[in-house]
């Protein structure tokens, strides 16, 4: 019969809090109606009905109806989670009803907090955790349901640039109080104590991770959805094995059926090949002299402290450098080795980082055996410690690579040219030999050309407009890119590691 | 020093058996053509080919001739070729910035009198707003992203089943490289339109949309950092306090978190460090306005972050102007490098307190 | 690792010389010796027993680590469980206080019975029965805390001993209970002179061998009937071994004590009875310790203890 209770109460809190989501996101219309009842008096019901069984579970508890395990005190913990949720609501209802101001409302947001968490820090555990989120639910409950608060509700605070809706507010305080009162369900679900917070924060937990991923997937779907009728758009499979899709294989120009983004597509691949090829050779050359010959000092920690420090530089500081030391060097304009340069520099501590894990990781008796076999340093590194770091170092380039070939400001700086490129730009066909110096000339490398993300930025700066449906197209063909690189490096990663285990 | 000392000298330094004059003239001639192409690349001299191309012979004929001793001279160089990489990026900001922060003075990082940024006319440039803008951002980022990242973890490394595991983390990891323009690109075109028409808002944008979006990016970056580090604490520790009779969340609590802290405080710091310095999805959001928000709590107000400024503006400034965004520049460069050294720092002397020393 | 790697070669050795050389005699052997193992682990005793396991059977995925067990166990004595390595009897102390939950790939069938209660049934609280049943680790596995700390850790969470904000605010600081509880349990575990003046430092900067009395000390303050201990001694020097060797005699008076030991002449000075285990995971025989060290029914068992096999 508890359990019931609880079970129930936690069951309808995640109803409220999935319809709270959807009417926010505009799914359920806030007018809808079942047997009667408008959403938001349905909401109000259903809290009315949870914040009842919530105090009659405590009280029932706390005399001892039924047998639970609740501690003698509520403790500071829950004091001061309880603390913060006072500070909002306070400071909340104060503004609304009063209209203080900001510094009057965070006092009195203040004030209640220290109430709230003393007096419920003191409670005993199986009042504490029931009756103040009860007593909330009911509140809300009966501005729900008696109609206090419904769709034609408004605040508009006089600080602030937006005026808040109850279609918005009333979905996210369901959402919030749902939350809470899921969380105390829990608690009484397993008779409080130890096991019955334990409840109640893996359920908390459960839900955000189940959350979190939900967002993260509906998004990646939303991008597909929006752009895959763009990137098929005049596509023709077969006859046999003949595909074509002009999105991906055509430019843009002017009276062409379909455009596409091809030129974008090869610059974003000769960027990611010229900064692959500057970084990996100087990034796992560092590795190798910073973990097998150098003695670990103060310089090792000087380049490590360094290593990190660029790690976390932002990608348009790397592009203002570029901008600064690299474009006044190749002719005064935006390039493609400007772009591949920067984008190298950008990947080269990642490279020396996993490296240096991977070479670390190298058990030293393998150096030992090599040694032992009278073989010398540089033939050991070559022959047996490289080989064996090599899954590491393979699987920490492809992710540093999917990285690079998103981003999108230091291309900006010093790559981004036309916004709409017609032709893609063509390196290998463009080696010249002369007899005077440089005597080796790239006419593409040191043209501006396009890549995937400075194309979709191009597109928002035009103002979307009727450019919004090439733009997602853009985004997904970027997305697939990039996550392809992702899922390559981490499927490799689980590869070798089971190898290892084997 | 005699020749005999030299080459013993060598013979340590780089482990070579064999050791003649010509391996040390071979290194001279190979340091002294990078060199002399290093002073030819930063006065921008066309004859930069040159000494390069000399170099590169150097390290084939070495490659071919003295491998071991050739193999540790590059890894050598290729170390100081990252340090000085991070060098020049200090060296080029800071002189950038000079003529703005000359200009300014300290004003630029304290003004707040309007009109705080004039291009135009009786130039002005005070960083405060962007300032402002970029650590409400942070903070709200920050907000959603911490305690939703650290649960994450949490879930990740102690709670879930083997099998929901293997799936979520690889997939949470692989979330983490959605571009940053793809969440600017949805931002723009759906929450913007959205908040402008269910909030009433007077402007598109707005300091709560970048901050909502970046704190969802730096989110799954933040999960597996810090599922890294709670997984780390050793299963031992975990069972001997389950054994004395508590729970799998009570030893979470008071056993796996605070073992774990520095790693997970690290991946907070990390956070930051992203969310400070994520450039595009602010840019394509923001309105750029350049003074503060009023009152300064108005988070759906319209204001600019230090990023932002860059990439909204470069492309027509010159002069101070333009020194001013580096000047910019330099301030990220600096937080976010204090903050990198500063989780750097702690991880050490949480390591060091884990096993025992202090 | 490296344990099961070597278990695995050993097994494979064995059965494949027993199916190489003669395959029948031995599925005869294995036969009476069925029977006969049941009779050389029936243990009679005098008093009460504090376990009971029956038909116990353990799995890793499809390895079966622990084959069809049942012995008794006496309360208020010292029960050694001695075999060699990777026979199960980590596996099969962990049975007993249900660590086994925590590898995911363990499956347990048969009963364990403590007070009576079976601890494989469904709604047995785990809490409850591990406050009851403590255990010390092979090796010492103190909290990065303080020492005092360390020693209170489990009473705290049980909610027994409040210190802190709240305690004080309500006037109930039990700071000179908790005082009072670790200077007991750190006494108990002969380890109060060596650390009495600096019990703020963290229990990481102590020996090895204070670790583990530290452990023992935390595991007594949760006040447990039974003390299961894996190997207690094995990292340690002869001196802090002895140490502990004494405490466990001084802690049969009060508690049931269960120890895994891989020294036969740790298992004959300090226990009252021993239960040899050989691989596969079989209970091969069950007795007084002089029985078993003196006078063992069975001959592979006398080889093991007289060091001609394991
Ligand atoms: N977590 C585990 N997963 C899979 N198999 C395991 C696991 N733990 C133990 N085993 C296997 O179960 C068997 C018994 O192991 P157990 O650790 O109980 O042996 P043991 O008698 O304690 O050995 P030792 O004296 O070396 O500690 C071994 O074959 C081992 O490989
Ligand atoms: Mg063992």
């Amino acid at each position: 019969m508890f359990d019931r209770v609880a079970l129930g109460i936690v069951g309808t809190a995640i109803v409220t809090f999935l319809l709270g989501w959807t009417t926010l996101f505009d799914r359920t219309s806030p007018d809808t109606a079942v047997a009667g009842l408008s959403l938001f008096a349905l909401f109000g019901v259903a809290f009315l009905l949870a914040g009842a069984g919530l105090i009659a579970a405590g009280i029932a508890s706390n005399v001892g109806l039924f047998k639970t395990t609740a501690d003698q005190y509520t403790g500071l913990g829950t004091g001061v989670a309880f603390g913060v949720v006072g500070f909002a609501t306070g400071g909340l209802v104060t503004t609304i009803l009063f209209g203080v101001g900001a510094t009057g409302s965070a006092l009195a947001g203040l004030v209640v907090a220290l109430i709230v968490t003393l007096g419920i820090a003191v409670l005993p555990e199986d009042i504490g955790t029931t009756l103040p989120v009860g007593l909330l639910a009911l509140v809300w409950g009966v501005l729900l349901a008696a109609g206090f608060v419904d769709v034609g509700w408004v605040w508009d605070p006089p600080s602030l640039a937006a005026t808040f809706h109850a279609p918005i507010v009333v979905p996210l305080v369901t959402i919030a109080l749902s939350l809470l009162v899921a969380w105390s369900g829990a608690i009484v679900a397993e008779g409080f104590g130890s096991q019955g917070r334990q409840n109640g924060a893996y359920l908390m937990i459960g839900l955000n991770a189940f959350g979190m991923i939900a967002v993260l997937l509906l998004l990646i779907l939303f991008v597909v959805r929006k752009g895959l009728p763009t990137l098929l758009e005049g596509a023709q499979f077969g006859p046999g094995l003949s595909i074509s899709v002009p999105f991906l294989t055509k430019g843009v120009m002017l009276g062409q059926q379909y455009n596409g983004i091809f030129p974008a597509i090869v610059g974003t691949v000769w960027l990611v090949v010229g900064a692959v090829v500057l970084a990996i050779p100087m990034g796992i050359g560092a590795a190798v002299f910073l973990t097998e010959y150098a003695e670990q000092g103060r310089f090792t920690a000087v380049i490590e402290t360094a290593t990190n420090a660029l790690w976390s530089t932002p990608s348009i500081v790397y592009g203002l450098f570029g901008y600064a030391f690299l474009v006044p060097r190749f002719g005064n304009r935006n390039s493609l080795l400007a772009g591949m340069m920067v984008l190298g520099f950008m990947l080269l501590p990642l490279v020396v980082i996993t490296s240096r894990e991977a070479i670390k990781s190298v058990p030293d008796e393998y150096r030992d055996a090599s040694a032992a076999l009278g073989v010398n340093q540089w033939q050991t590194i070559r022959s047996v410690v490289l080989p064996a770091a090599m899954p590491g170092v393979v699987t920490g380039v492809i992710l540093g690579v999917g990285r690079i070939a998103g981003e999108t400001a230091p291309i900006l700086l010093v790559t981004s040219g036309a916004p709409f490129p017609a032709r893609a730009p063509s390196i290998l066909g463009s080696f010249r030999f002369t007899a005077t110096p440089p005597f080796v000339q790239n006419e593409a490398l040191l043209q501006a050309s396009s890549a995937l993300p400075y194309q979709l930025y191009a597109v928002i700066t035009a103002g979307v407009g009727q450019e919004e449906a090439f733009g997602w197209g853009t985004a997904l063909v970027l997305l697939l890119v990039v996550l392809g690189f992702y899922a390559i490096g981490i499927a490799s990663r689980i590869y070798f590691r089971r190898k290892l285990h084997q | 020093m005699s020749t005999t000392e030299l080459h013993q000298q060598v013979r340590e330094r780089f482990g070579v058996e064999t050791i003649d004059d010509r391996v040390v003239a071979l290194g001279a001639a190979g340091a002294l053509c990078l060199l002399v192409s290093a002073i030819t690349f930063l006065i921008g001299s066309p004859f930069t080919a040159l000494p390069f191309a000399g170099f590169l012979f150097t390290v084939a004929y070495g490659l071919y001739e003295y491998q071991a001793a050739t193999a540790k001279a590059l890894s050598f160089l290729a170390t100081i070729g990252t340090g000085t990489i991070l060098a020049l990026i200090t060296f080029y900001l800071l002189v950038e910035a000079l003529p703005a922060i000359r200009l300014m003075g300290a004003e630029m990082f304290t003004s707040t009198s309007e009109p705080m940024w004039r291009t135009r006319g009786e130039e002005m440039y005070s960083l405060v707003p962007m300032m402002w803008g970029t650590l409400v951002t942070t903070v709200l980022a920050m907000l959603i992203a911490g305690p939703l990242g650290v649960a994450g973890a949490l879930f990740i490394s102690e709670i879930a089943p083997d099998a929901v595991r293997e799936v979520v983390k690889p997939a949470v990891e692989t979330l983490a490289g959605i571009p940053s323009i793809v969440y600017g690109f949805i931002g723009f075109t759906i929450l913007n339109d959205y908040m402008m028409e269910s909030l009433e808002l007077p402007t598109s944008g707005s300091l709560v949309i970048v901050g909502l979006v970046v704190g969802l990016m730096s989110l799954p970056t933040v999960v597996s950092v810090a599922e890294d580090a709670i997984a780390s604490v050793p299963e031992s520790m975990k069972s001997g306090s389950l054994a004395l009779g508590t729970t799998d969340w009570q030893t979470i609590k008071s056993i796996t978190i605070p073992a774990s802290f520095s790693g997970v405080s690290a991946a907070v710091l990390l956070g930051v460090g992203r969310a400070i310095g994520e450039t595009m999805a602010a840019t394509v959001i923001l309105g750029h306005a350049q003074r503060l928000p009023d009152p300064l709590y108005d988070v759906f107000g319209n204001t600019e972050t230090l990023t932002s400024l860059i990439a909204s503006q470069y492309g027509v400034a010159s002069g101070t102007h333009m020194s001013a965004l580096f000047a910019a520049g330099v301030v990220l460069f600096v937080s976010v490098t204090v903050l990198s050294i500063g989780s750097q720092y702690i991880e050490r002397r949480m390591k060091h307190q884990l096993q025992g020393e202090s | 690792m490296s344990d099961q790697t070597v278990t695995r070669t050993n097994d494979e050795q064995q059965s494949n010389s027993l199916t190489d050389q003669q395959p029948t005699s031995h599925t005869v052997d294995a036969e009476t010796d069925e029977q006969l193992v049941d009779s050389w682990t029936d243990y009679e005793f005098e008093g009460e027993a504090a376990i009971t396991v029956e038909d116990l059977d353990v799995y890793y995925g499809d390895d079966h680590a622990i084959d069809s067990i049942s012995m008794e166990i006496p309360e208020q004595s010292v029960t050694a469980l001695i075999g060699p390595s990777g026979c199960g009897k980590s596996t099969y102390l962990r049975c007993l206080n249900r660590m086994n939950d925590r590898i995911d790939s363990a499956r347990v069938d048969g009963t364990v019975e403590i007070d009576g209660e079976n601890i494989y049934e469904g709604d047995t609280d785990l809490v409850e029965l591990r406050k009851k049943v403590g255990m010390v680790f092979q090796s010492p596995n103190p909290f990065p805390k303080s020492i005092r700390e360390n020693v209170s850790y489990g009473p705290r969470k049980h909610g027994d001993v409040n210190v802190g904000l709240l305690g004080k605010l309500l006037g109930g600081d039990d700071s000179e209970a908790e005082r009072r509880l670790v200077e007991r349990s750190l006494k108990q575990a002969a380890l109060w002179d060596e650390v009495s003046d600096r019990l703020e430092d963290n229990a990481l900067g102590l020996s090895g061998g204070q670790q583990q009395r530290l452990c023992i000390a935390r595991c007594l303050a949760v006040d447990p009937d039974v003390i299961l201990m894996d190997e207690p001694a094995s990292a340690l020097d002869p001196v802090a071994t002895a140490k502990i060797e004494d405490l466990i005699e001084q802690l049969a008076e009060e508690y049931t004590v269960v120890v895994v030991t891989h020294n036969m002449q740790q298992a004959a000075r300090i226990s009252d009875q021993t239960a040899v285990f050989l691989t596969g995971g079989q209970l091969v025989e069950y007795d007084d310790t002089d029985k078993i060290f003196e006078n063992p029914e069975s001959d592979r068992v006398e080889d093991y203890v007289t060091g001609k096999f394991g």
